[in-house]
């Protein structure tokens, strides 16, 4: 008969109250962790896709930094000349033009991403470790090497023809093998046929390889430095971006799950008050018998504290399963692990519901240890 | 530190509205070894007195000493100390804790006092085989009888095997055989101890060793039963 042995059985002689108290607090924790497990996940996602870039600098049109490759190509073959002259200057290994394309809408279920690259460039340069199924890996002038993701869920082999406009037509050579990347949703073609069909010259993007012993950072400031108008991202950068997008997202979301906290806190508060309220002759025996008001503040907080914990620990529980369900969703749809309940978020939900518990229990506590004894044994 | 409880010139007032209510004066008492029944009518201060001695509640006037140590200068966490080291209690509705069995209840003092959980286990059995509950051990109160809670209770308050051992009513809810066997084990536990008896029943009383009448919160007479 231990205090939290004492604590549970209270808990356990009032079952339908706990339990309830315990599905408040656990839904609560399980919204607050698959809001906040949704910037984890992008965090995570983004993180191994930098990785997987093989470029370790990308320079993009001035006030494009940060929006990926999804802008109007708007780099002139002018600035890619200067480009590779600065290039050269700094000793880089090489500046690789890119374009990209999306067909067939905004639904990643039907939509068709191209990635141009020069001729005699391979998609392995630009997402090292990606290895190929079937056929070639570097495409003809007329072909294209398709991700694992778009080529069975549009159900392409090698030889089948992709159509990019009425004029531009290309033909399947090579079928990658899944990475869980990126790449996975792309089908990587020339650059010619792209810029045909967007009646360009331009280009989305210069990705700079750089030498073993080169600092990115350094090299992306002196390259900005030579070439006005361009801005010169490094993988940093765009982590850097991407984490202020994601801070700020993670706050509306921690405040909107807020709410759901508060209304747990209060249900542990009005449950432990309740307790209080009903046990008021039970503490004044305990006082009487020689408690000091220490033990009964601690008997009160432990069975807030031990609700509250229980419940986020649950809550955890299931708001890392739902995570997985939304992932299992989320890759079959667009190839990415969209939840992440990562061991920081883990750690952050169970203290906010030890938190919960501890203010939720204080004030309970406080007054069950100071009703005088002869008002709590009904003495007066 | 000695075991003598005393009481001097010890008084109670508190207000009602405007009124100002005397529910204890001037009561000047020190209680021997053995027992004492404080007997008189509903409001004659008997609960009063109880709750100063037992350090409940303060006094207004006076004070309650256990040897040369004065209660009233003592704050609550202190006296709760006192009272966990010498003084035992048995009420009269029992208040046992619900979700305790029977020897958790008596072992509960020995939690306070920090004892390790095999010792107090030991003691608690020891007790309760003591008042003859040995085999109802491991129920729940809500499973015993009054007389056997009370039989715990009383168990519970022997414990620590205090000095002192306060009885408020303790036979108030009982039927005659269990009455019988209460009074019985706890005047036998009150033979090496100051037993302090709060009654309103003057049979019970009569088995105490003094009697102390009150009346209108004064103590009116100090009477030895005559034996037999």
């Amino acid at each position: 008969m231990e205090i939290l042995s004492m604590v549970l059985r209270n808990l356990l002689a009032r079952p339908v109250r706990s339990l309830l108290t315990l599905l408040g607090v656990l839904i609560a924790t399980t919204s607050m962790v698959l809001f906040l497990s949704f910037g984890e996940g992008l965090r995570r996602s983004l993180a191994q896709e930098l990785t997987r870039v093989g470029p370790a600098i990308q320079l993009v049109p001035e006030g494009m930094e940060g929006l990926g490759f999804s802008g109007y190509p708007e780099i002139t073959p002018e600035e890619y000349r200067r480009a590779v002259a600065a290039g050269k200057e700094l000793g880089v290994r090489s500046i690789i033009p890119t374009l990209f394309l999306v067909r067939g809408g905004f639904d990643p279920q039907t939509s068709f991403f191209f990635q141009g690259l020069p001729q005699g460039v391979a998609p392995d340069l630009l997402y090292p470790g990606v290895k190929v199924r079937e056929g070639r890996l570097l495409p003809s002038a007329k072909g294209a090497i398709v991700g694992a993701k778009v080529a069975k869920r549009s159900q392409l082999s090698l030889g089948s023809p992709l159509r990019l406009s009425p004029r531009v037509e290309l033909w399947v050579e090579g079928i990658l093998e899944e990475s869980g990347g990126l790449a996975d949703n792309l089908i990587f073609v020339p650059l010619k046929p792209l810029q045909e069909v967007l009646g360009t010259q331009n280009y989305t993007a210069l990705l700079v390889a750089l030498n073993p012993g080169q600092k990115a950072e350094e090299v992306a400031r002196a390259l900005e430095a030579s070439l006005p108008g361009l801005k010169a991202q490094t993988t940093g950068d765009v982590m850097r971006f991407a984490e202020r997008a994601l801070r700020i997202s993670d706050l509306v979301r921690f405040g909107i799950s807020l709410v759901a906290l508060i209304v747990g806190g209060l249900l542990v508060a009005n449950t432990v008050m309740m307790s209080v309220y009903e046990r008021t002759r039970e503490f004044g025996v305990m006082r009487a018998l020689g408690a000091k008001r220490g033990f009964i503040f601690r008997l009160v907080v432990l069975e807030a504290l031990l609700l509250s914990s229980l419940g986020g620990l649950l809550g955890l529980l299931l708001g890392s399963a739902v995570s997985q369900a939304i992932n299992l969703y989320t890759l079959e749809q667009v190839g990415l692990a969209l939840s992440a309940v990562t061991f920081r978020l883990s750690l952050f939900a169970l203290l906010v519901a030890l938190g919960l518990g501890l203010s939720a229990g204080i004030l309970p506590a406080y007054h069950a240890s100071r009703i005088p004894v002869v008002e709590a044994l009904g003495r007066v | 530190m000695t075991s003598v409880l005393r009481a001097e010139n010890l008084g109670k007032r508190y207000r009602q509205g405007e009124k100002e209510v005397v529910a204890l004066e001037g009561f000047t008492f020190a209680f021997p070894q053995g027992s004492t029944a404080v007997v008189g009518p509903s409001g004659s201060g008997k609960t009063t007195l109880l709750n100063l001695l037992a350090g409940f509640d303060l006094p207004t006037e006076g004070g309650v000493y256990l040897g040369e140590l004065a209660l009233n200068r003592l704050s609550e966490d202190q006296r709760a100390e006192v009272r966990l080291k010498h003084m035992g209690f048995v009420f009269q509705q029992w208040n046992l804790i619900p979700t305790l069995t029977a020897w958790e209840n008596v072992a509960f003092p020995l939690l306070l006092a920090g004892l390790p959980p095999k010792a107090r286990k030991e003691r608690a059995l020891e007790l309760l085989e003591r008042v003859g509950l040995l085999e109802r051990a491991h129920h729940l109160p809500s499973r015993l009888s009054g007389g056997e809670q009370q039989r715990v209770a009383l168990a519970r308050a022997l414990a620590l095997d205090p000095p002192i051992l306060f009885a408020d009513e303790p036979t108030g809810n009982l039927d005659a055989t269990s009455r019988e066997q209460v009074a019985s084990l706890l005047f036998e536990a009150g033979e090496k101890r100051t037993l302090i008896l709060v009654t309103h029943d003057l049979e019970l009383a009569s088995q105490a060793d003094r009697i102390l009448h009150l009346k209108g919160g004064r103590l009116v007479r100090v009477a030895t039963p005559a034996p037999g």
